[in-house]
């Protein structure tokens, strides 16, 4: 590969061989190390308790090229070209953790308990839901708010996500809006507060490591689910088994894993990570690097137009001048119009083939056979637009904590 | 903890390819790691530091945010400049050390 292509991205690239690294995990002396540490929450450790650092090959069981931000708590996103398939396989699916996984997610005897303004408050194991409500499979797209934060300068704090904290799996599961009507809906309810049984990384049993909701219309809708079968098999343990919300379209952590809990609220739910600046971007445009006051922070609600290439992979070297160019893109509470292509640098565009969602809520899938006029490096940018003529743009809106980054991907390719 | 989960710990540790990190895992070796590595991983994995790049007033800034708000021991102050000082010097918004 030639320094040209490396030069599309060449820090990401650097990255993902550095995120193998990671995934060797700590030495022998650094175990030793650790063995003989006090540290501060030592007491907290529990017997049998395998430290999180050195558990990689467990956790990542049953997922398959995932690229490892961090191990504890685990996060770990899927490069572009392994996001090809239109519905995503559960072993490429993204993992998103604030905290640290139940150990026990057994479906027997798990139950969702749905309270606050309700009329009927109710607890329901996972086939009594199954019993009770209509069961629907949908194609969902979930995205980490903070996808694409890898390329905010300067940068922002958290994971350092770089395309690849997307996935759009089908997950089986019954309406929300469907419980929340059986529960009795008050008229002053405003938010939902949602509750997972993950752990605080502290450990700390009264701490909750996020705890986020919706208002109280989003939970009406149509595509939200609370599931229970993630493409037809059980969800994956990293992914919420056996019982998460999907909130399509709106940032991943509001479809709270490991679910046993929907408040119903009339205030604003104030959970952990609802507040701060945490899932929220400043109220107006501000420069790079600005400072922003907490109180100038608002939610984040829907999620932009995004389009991703997933073929070919970056730095690809194709056999012909023709090239098969796929992809999906989608935009949070709208459809996508249109996708557009270009190997000019973004002189020049071209109308990708696009195909309806299989439902709302799902992301579309763009192709085109792209010539390439003569031998050389190009790269091949995607820019899609929405139902609302929303388009994405070629620079980051920066704001303070990285949200929101939809700007157009980038492919470079050496044709021969 | 029972001895059976260290030894567990150790063959999934014996599996991974030998691309090992350091005694302080990813982070750079400098003056400050030390205390840095066992504040920072009594939580969460070094991972998540090394892949910052930020000034020293926004370390100071989040050191505050984990304190109030993420029940983070207490750290003495002198330490804490220790950390600070390590972070700013290593993990700055050029991003000198980020995982590669």
């Amino acid at each position: 590969m030639t320094d040209k292509i490396d030069a599309v991205d060449v820090s990401l690239r650097s990255r993902a061989v550095g995120r193998r690294r990671l995934l060797g995990g700590a030495s022998l002396a650094g175990l030793g190390a650790v063995v003989g540490a006090s540290v501060p929450f030592g007491a907290n450790v529990r017997p049998g308790f395998v430290p999180v650092a050195f558990a990689n090959a467990e956790l990542l069981a049953g997922k398959k090229g995932l690229t490892v931000l961090g191990d504890r708590p685990l996060n770990a996103e899927t490069p572009p070209h392994l996001l090809d398939d239109a519905v995503t396989p559960t072993d490429r699916h993204f993992i998103r953790n604030n905290g640290l996984p139940p150990e026990d997610v057994s479906r027997e005897g798990w139950t969702l308990t749905v309270d606050g303004l309700v009329d009927n408050p109710m607890t329901l194991t996972i086939d009594a839901l199954r019993a009770r409500f209509e069961v629907v499979t949908m194609d969902l797209v979930i995205e980490c708010g903070g996808n694409g934060r890898a390329f905010f300068d300067p940068p922002a704090s958290g994971n350092q996500w770089t395309y690849g904290a997307v996935g759009c799996s089908a997950w089986t599961g019954v309406r929300l809006k469907d419980v929340l009507e059986a529960a009795g809906v008050k008229p002053e309810v405003v938010y939902t507060a949602h509750v997972g049984a993950d752990e605080h990384l502290s450990r700390d049993p009264d701490r909750l490591p996020i705890s986020r909701g919706v208002p109280i219309a989003k939970a009406m809708t149509d595509n939200v689910l609370i599931a229970f079968e993630q493409n037809g098999g059980p969800l994956h343990k990293q992914n919420g088994a056996p019982l998460r919300l999907v909130v399509p379209g709106w940032p991943g952590s509001c479809s709270q894993k490991w679910l046993t809990r929907i408040w119903l609220r009339d205030v604003v739910h104030d959970g952990p990570k609802m507040t701060g600046t945490s899932y929220r971007v400043p109220n107006r445009p501000v420069a790079p690097g600005e400072e922003v006051a907490t109180e100038d922070f608002v939610i984040m609600e829907r999620m932009p137009v995004k389009s991703l290439i997933t073929a070919p992979a970056n730095g690809a070297e194709p056999a012909g001048r023709t090239v098969e160019v796929r992809g999906h893109a989608w935009s949070g509470d709208r459809t996508v119009e249109r996708v557009e292509l270009s190997i000019d640098f973004g002189a020049t565009w071209m109308e990708a083939a696009l195909t309806a969602p299989a439902n709302d809520g799902a992301w579309q899938h763009f192709r085109a056979d792209v010539s390439f006029p003569m031998a050389g490096y190009y790269e091949v940018w995607a820019r899609a637009t929405d139902s609302a003529g929303d388009g994405q743009p070629h620079a980051i809106a920066w704001n303070p904590k990285g949200y929101l980054n939809n700007t157009m991907h980038r492919v470079g390719l050496r044709v021969a | 903890m029972h001895p059976s989960s260290w030894i567990a710990a150790l063959v999934v540790v014996a599996a991974c390819p030998a691309m090992a990190s350091g005694e302080f895992g990813v982070l750079k070796v400098a003056p400050g790691v030390e205390e840095t590595f066992y504040n920072c991983t009594a939580c969460h994995s070094e991972h998540i530091v090394a892949q910052q790049g930020m000034t020293r007033a926004h370390w100071a800034d989040l050191m505050v945010w984990m304190r109030e708000e993420q029940g983070m021991h207490e750290i003495p102050e002198a330490e804490l400049d220790v950390i600070l000082d390590y972070l700013a010097e290593h993990y700055n918004e050029d991003r000198p050390n980020f995982p590669r």
